[in-house]
């Protein structure tokens, strides 16, 4: 995916600046680009020839705020928008920002099928456990008995488990980090772009304003890092505060163990090399084709 | 009645007749071979499809009717036409169904296959008594007993072949040219044996009627042009090759009938000229795709039908807001919801020119026959990629169905828009747009495009691109947005007339409906009657002088294949009298799902002027 740069100066930070993000002080997501922006300079993206698109919530803005090319689509689909780009410009590089409502609730079904269709891109999806831009209601990982606005003596549903439903669903790439570990969120969203497929990223993210509790970033007791050769390095400042279990990213099986059993994990849960690509599976449809003559498309029809 | 002698033959201009059978038999094979014989000799034919909603329903069922209506004329016939003067159908139960349509000429000859009688006395009579009653004529035939024995041996398929040998003996087409056409349907498909059969079969049906029916039908042949290549083609089918000819690289949609077909048709051939077929997981993800594609600068386009339409609205109202490029090609059937999928209306124009949300700017180009499907791709990639605006392509289920013989179309290989051919502009009384068209942002440029990184979004912004909520520059953006449909506006020629610009009564219609209103309006006005028609091609926005051509007239009417009442105007009523404050009524409004008769624009109009 990687493209040469016009510009001979190398890519910097401050290239990648656009306006100040309009995200309330603390918020979770100024982690989540800034890892994206490292990485860019880290690998000397084109920023020209890079998309972010985005669906709708305080994360949709992201593309915004990354002098890229962007796409801030329509709640839930950014997928669609991006499965365009990946079969038709297969020369760019795609990330797609998302949320838990917008890429769980509304657009689901364009998630499910994400997966499934395994098209190459790196999909973030910030996971604040609520819908925040339209002020604080329930999100399908909203933890249960949680007061929201739409639920207000507490969220009635377990939350959904966002990595089951991509393991169940044959997701290529799945990882987890969170937006207060830049080390380890830099290192996840690397090993996402190094792999060719739909690589999902889920990050838990702070949501400061409506739910200040959830995430208690200054301590690590309640977490567990996954590690293996194959995997994610641990996050070098908080890998001496909490436990480091050992998980081979190739183990689905084991890997659901991890994704059901309540506790949080941050760290690669499964990859799959293998599994085709369906922008690669299409576009092969060309490349297989025997060419035809423009101007004979209306002989087939002559009586 | 034997006797080759007694024959009864008929000399006309025009006839229509139909053969009926069980879906899944190949009635409308037959068909096809039938009207290339007609179209070999010189005849022009329009041709109907009769389609089931639903895949195989059984046999001797209601639902199980399937089968092909025919025009042949010694004139180009733009339509379906008036009544049918002749039936041909395999049992008494699809007759049935079809006599409840009321579409037969008073005295319609009824041939009617007896090869179920024997256990179906009771019903075949009742049927046979239920159409002598309104007059027809009833023929009863049994197949002959080697062609049966030799359709058993076929299990069952064959019939239509015999059908057809009945046919081409009933409108006179050569056995030679039959046969050439036979081989060329079946001869690579079948194997030698199993076309031989077939041929047999003809032979044995043509036999039949040279010596026991006593009607045939002459139709006066044109002299064909050799150096003129004639193509057969339906309209989905046309679109799909326009879209290939119009420079698309993607269609990306979820199947629903009758849009379908165009995906099916691309899956076949598009790899071959670069292009993709993407079948989503559902109308909006189609869409959605469709637009990634053109925001990196590959045209892209999605197809559907009612239902599919609304799903995409609110991304047609994105992609208006953030200016990518975008075509839709609407297939209307008759709704709502899942309606009639298998029957023709025009009910989608106003949730396609004003739906979505907010205000939103569209453009509507609509088709009329086989020859508009091939070109309305370019036309609406035009468009579309010259102001960023969404571009409807509205077609129905009965121009995506039916099938014509024209000549054989010029093919342009779009390129960049800016190089359509003047004479697509034409077909759509449109001129050349302005070279500078004003966006709401400066950025237009695709990724990959160094130095111009582009971010669209439904957020308002400014010219530069940034998000902001000022109530000058929302209002600017707004203004922007509607000058380019206003460009549009400016841009349109004055719209097909048929008759003077000036008289009594002016019948204006839209999409399929052309070939009635040019049809009907040749007769009455062959009979002196004050009457004009007009059509439009684009339909959204329409054209500035629109206003100026009806107050030439003292009354303007619409021709609609949608429902409407005397408290309800139907769609386009609604739309042109909103537009010009003429006080537009509907002359026809109906939401049979059948194409609209010649006949009945012409009764209509008799009565309005007798008013």
């Amino acid at each position: 995916m990687s493209d040469t740069i016009v510009n001979p100066s190398p890519l910097t930070l401050r290239d990648l600046n656009t306006e100040n993000p309009r995200w309330c002080a603390g918020c979770g997501d100024y982690g989540i680009i800034a890892g994206v922006k490292r990485l860019m300079v880290d690998e000397q993206m084109a920023p020209h020839n890079t998309v972010n698109v985005s669906g709708i919530g305080c994360s949709g803005r992201a593309p915004f705020y990354i002098n890229a090319y962007g796409v801030h689509a329509i709640h839930g689909r950014a997928n669609t928008v991006a499965l365009g780009l990946a079969l038709m410009r297969p020369d760019l590089n795609i990330f797609i920002h998302s949320g838990d409502g917008d890429a769980l609730s509304i657009g689901g079904n364009h998630l499910i099928h994400a997966f499934n269709k395994n098209f190459n891109c790196v999909f973030l999806m910030y996971d604040n456990e609520m819908y925040a831009l339209t002020k604080n209601q329930t999100s399908p990982t909203t933890r249960k008995d949680h007061p929201t606005n739409t639920q207000p003596t507490g969220t009635y549903l377990r939350p959904f488990r966002a990595v089951s439903l991509a393991l169940g669903c044959g997701a290529s790439f799945i990882a987890t980090t969170a937006d207060w570990m830049p080390d380890h969120m830099l290192s996840t969203i690397r090993a996402a772009y190094h792999h060719r497929g739909f690589s999902f990223v889920h990050i838990s993210q702070r949501c400061p304003h409506f739910d200040p509790e959830n995430f208690d970033h200054k301590s690590s007791a309640w977490f567990s890092f996954l590690q293996h050769p194959q995997g994610i390095e641990p996050d070098k400042r908080l890998k001496d505060k909490t436990q480091t279990v050992l998980h081979d990213p190739s183990n689905a099986e084991e890997a659901f163990k991890f994704s059901e059993d309540g506790r949080r994990y941050f760290g690669l849960y499964y990859r799959n090399e293998q599994k085709p690509c369906y922008d690669d599976l299409l576009r092969r449809q060309i490349t297989n084709a025997k060419p035809g003559d423009h101007n004979a498309i209306l002989d087939r029809f002559e009586i | 009645m034997s006797a080759t002698a007694a024959k009864q033959l008929k000399e006309v201009s025009v006839t229509r007749f139909e053969l009926l059978m069980d879906a899944g038999f190949g009635a409308q094979k037959a068909g096809d071979i039938l009207v290339q014989a007609f179209a070999h000799t010189g005849r022009f034919v329009y041709i109907e499809p009769m389609i089931p909603a639903e895949i195989s329903p059984p046999s001797r069922s209601r639902p199980a009717l399937s089968g092909v209506i025919i025009r042949v004329a010694d004139f180009d016939v733009t339509n379906i036409g008036n009544s049918t003067d002749l039936i041909l159908a395999s049992h008494e139960i699809v007759l049935d169904r079809r006599l409840d349509d009321q579409e037969e000429t008073p005295n319609c000859c009824i041939l009617l296959d007896m090869c179920d009688y024997e256990n179906n006395k009771e019903s075949y009579d009742q049927v046979i008594a239920r159409a002598k009653k309104t007059g027809h004529k009833i023929h009863k035939f049994n197949v002959v007993p080697e062609a049966a024995t030799a359709i058993k041996s076929l299990a069952g398929k064959g019939k239509n072949i015999y059908y057809l040998g009945m046919l081409a003996a009933i409108y006179g087409m050569p056995e030679e040219t039959m046969i050439k056409e036979i081989t060329a349907t079946f001869g690579k498909k079948l194997g030698e044996e199993i076309l031989q059969k077939n041929i047999s079969l003809f032979h044995h049906g043509h036999q039949y009627v040279d010596d026991h029916f006593d009607l045939a039908y002459k139709i006066n042949p044109r002299p064909l042009d050799p150096a003129k290549k004639k193509i057969l083609i339906d309209g989905n089918t046309s679109m799909s090759m326009g879209i290939i000819d119009a420079g698309f690289k993607l269609i990306s949609g979820y199947p629903i009938t009758p849009a379908s077909s165009i995906m099916h048709t691309l899956a076949k051939v598009f790899p071959s000229y670069g292009g993709l077929v993407h079948q989503a997981e559902d109308e909006i993800s189609a869409i959605g795709t469709a637009i990634g594609s053109y925001y990196g600068g590959v045209p892209a386009l999605t197809c559907s039908s009612g239902p599919g339409i609304s799903l995409k609205q609110e991304f047609i109202g994105y992609a208006s807001v953030a200016e990518i490029p975008i075509v839709i090609i609407d297939v209307q059937r008759s709704g709502p919801s899942t309606g009639m999928p298998t029957k023709t209306e025009q009910s989608d124009l106003l949730a396609a020119a004003f739906g979505s949300h907010g205000d939103n700017t569209k453009i509507l180009i609509s088709v009329a026959n086989v020859i508009d499907c091939f070109y309305a791709p370019q036309m609406a990639r035009y468009l579309t990629e010259k102001l960023h605006v969404p571009v409807f392509i509205m077609s129905d289920f009965l121009t995506a169905n039916s099938y014509k013989v024209i000549d054989k179309l010029q093919v342009n290989q779009l390129g960049d828009v800016n190089d359509i051919k003047d004479f697509v502009l034409e077909r759509f009384h449109i001129q050349r747009l302005p070279d500078h068209i004003e966006m709401v942002r400066l950025k237009q440029s695709a990724p990959g495009t160094p130095g111009e990184m582009r971010r669209v979004t439904g957020l308002n912004t400014d010219e530069q691109g940034k998000v902001n909520y000022f109530a000058g520059t929302n209002h600017r953006a707004h203004a922007v947005r509607n000058e380019k449909i206003h460009h549009v506006r400016r841009a349109l020629l004055k719209p097909e007339m048929f008759g003077p610009e000036e008289g009594e009564i002016l019948v204006v219609g839209w999409g399929s409906t052309r070939g009635v209103i040019e049809e009907a309006v040749a007769k009455l006005r062959k009979e002196g009657k004050p009457v004009s028609g007009m059509h439009l091609r684009i339909v959204y926005p329409l054209p500035l002088m629109l206003k100026d051509i009806f107050k030439k007239f003292k009354k303007v009417y619409t021709v609609e294949v949608v429902y409407g009442d005397q408290y309800k105007p139907p769609p386009l009523a609604m739309l042109l009298r909103s537009e010009t404050l003429v006080d537009v009524h509907a002359l026809i409004s109906k939401a049979s799902g059948r194409p609209i008769p010649p006949r009945l624009i012409c009764q209509k109009v008799e009565e309005v002027l007798h008013v």
